[in-house]
């Protein structure tokens, strides 16, 4: 698959869409370098929040600074973990007196970022906690987390957490309330189409014309569930099936249900996937209580899409109707 | 034997040398089961290390230290952290003099090691960079009178350790995801760290 897209030096892409999504975005993002840093975070009086992660995967994760998400995230390279030190800025700069939440995804280079980025802190005695989400069901059962790979389940999780800082929680009590949420998560994605390295030119993720591949990760690396196409309801109950019985859920559960575009999958397509996901869940007896349905951590041009289940109780869901306002999310 | 501030910048600047002559190879490895990255991210890492030896007028330590602190900075793959810890334990295990002891190169390369070892759970079979530095590190500790001899051995040993890693399924990074498809490509960190202790050896 050749590789067209508008960009100019691969070298600079970063650079560039971050000056780009700044001069965007100005209201409510200032970009220093590689740090994206919310306009509320100089009034914060709270626990604040750190996230740290490569950029390719727009809007995610830069486009979920600003009130109500996170305060100050951190960018690295396409698909690459951003440098600690930068990281172990991020953190001195958002800490307002009331210690800060580092959340990390589960990916071999985040985590080592995170885990140097926790040594440096240690050292100098910082009031940091690191919570790491990962979700994915398809490479590894739920007792061998450590092997999950981290998806878009993180994204609500922002608001969650947000929401309990603005209520003036701990950092203790924040963290906790994230790693709660962490643990009653789980995502699967499908891949219908590849992508291409905006850097390389490389194609990742080679399907075919027939295939779909269930249990595909966020660039490119395979899942093993490569089967020909199937419809739209076809594979959301293979996919929903499988996130139930993970959690698990069970008749009388409250949902909040993510289909998150790849980057080739159109709208139309998402909100047929949402409408079989509502119908599907709802023949269980469990109910869908919020949602996001869109592009929210995409893989390039991938064709596919993440589909991420959280159990939710009411305190959540009122954690979930407060105000947030950044580039990629608004309530 | 002495070993001289100058011979170990010598040494490394051809090691960076080698590891940026492998560019298009690694980029072809890294294309299969990872993102294709490896290779530039290497070249960043190389040329840090080169632009920091060539700056340098502080004696080992200080050579070493400096380049640990450049390759921080870098914005690329997993092998930027990995790569400045791998440093930053040689550097604090160096002597902070303009020469040194064959013993104490030894203790310089042990001490890399150590502290990769702690950062990183991976070990020799996982199919890592490790597969090429723990056999490297074990063949200049116990081969060799002369920091040359020592350094070639190492040089052997790394890149056996590469070609070994053909056989094992990747247990780290992106490439764990494909699993059993991994036989028969080599691991891109492995050979990478295979081609800077090919430099080291001058070969």
């Amino acid at each position: 698959m050749k590789m067209k897209k508008f960009i100019n030096d691969p070298e600079s892409l970063t650079d560039e869409l971050l000056e780009g999504m700044a001069l965007a975005n100005s209201d409510i993002v200032e970009v220093r370098g590689h740090m994206v840093i919310s306009r509320a975070l100089a009034g914060a009086d709270r626990v604040t929040i750190v996230t740290m992660g490569g950029s390719g995967h727009e809007p995610a994760q830069h486009g979920f600074v600003g009130e109500g998400m996170t305060d100050i995230h951190v960018v690295g390279d396409i698909f690459a973990a951003p440098n600690p030190q930068a990281v172990f800025e991020a953190v001195k700069l958002a800490d307002k007196g009331h210690g800060v939440l580092l959340l990390v995804l589960n990916h071999a280079g985040d985590m080592l970022c995170g885990n140097m980025v926790m040594k440096m802190v240690e050292k100098e005695g910082l009031n940091v906690k690191k919570v790491v989400t990962q979700e994915d069901i398809s490479n590894a059962p739920r007792s061998n987390s450590d092997d999950r790979r981290g998806l878009a389940g993180a994204i609500p999780l922002y608001h969650i957490a947000a929401a309990a800082a603005r209520e003036g929680k701990t950092l203790g009590e924040v963290a906790a309330i994230a790693q709660k949420y962490a643990d009653s998560m789980a995502t699967i994605a499908v891949a219908a189409r590849c992508a291409t390295h905006p850097a390389t030119g490389a194609e990742f993720g080679d399907l075919g014309d027939i295939d779909m591949e269930i249990g595909m990760g966020q660039h490119g690396e395979g899942g093993g569930g490569r089967q020909p196409m199937k419809t739209a309801k076809e594979t959301i109950e293979i996919m929903a099936n499988a996130l139930v019985k993970d959690i698990p859920l069970q008749k009388g559960d409250k949902v909040f249900v993510m289909v998150n575009g790849s980057g080739a999958t159109t709208l139309m397509e998402m909100w047929i996937l949402y409408k079989d996901c509502v119908h599907y869940l709802e023949s269980l007896g469990i109910q869908v209580v919020a949602n996001m349905v869109g592009e929210i951590l995409t893989v390039q041009e991938q064709a596919g899409f993440q589909l991420n289940i959280a159990k939710w109780d009411d305190v959540t869901l009122a954690r979930w109707n407060t105000p947030a306002h950044t580039i990629a999310f608004h309530k | 034997m002495s070993v001289t501030a100058t011979f170990l910048a010598d040494r490394f600047t051809s090691a960076c040398e080698s590891v940026k002559a492998a560019e298009g190879e690694l980029t072809e490895i890294d294309s299969h089961f990872g993102d294709a990255d490896h290779g530039v991210t290497m070249v960043k890492i190389a040329q840090a290390i080169e632009d920091a030896v060539k700056a340098n007028s502080g004696g080992i330590k200080a050579m070493l230290d400096d380049s640990a602190s450049a390759v921080m900075m870098i914005n690329g793959g997993s092998a930027v952290p990995l790569w400045n810890t791998w440093l930053d334990g040689m550097q604090e295990a160096a002597p902070d003099a303009e020469e040194m002891e064959l013993d104490d190169l030894r203790k310089v390369f042990a001490g890399g090691l150590k502290a990769l070892s702690a950062l990183s759970k991976a070990r020799v079979g996982d199919k890592t960079m490790m597969d090429a530095l723990i056999p490297a590190t074990g063949a200049l500790m116990a081969d060799g009178g002369t920091a040359e001899e020592a350094l070639d051995a190492a040089a052997q040993a790394a890149r056996d350790g590469a070609e070994a890693t053909r056989n094992f399924v990747s247990k780290f990074g992106r490439a764990r995801s494909y699993g059993e498809q991994t036989l028969g490509t080599p691991d891109a960190g492995a050979v990478s760290m295979a081609y800077f202790f090919a430099g080291l050896a001058k070969k």
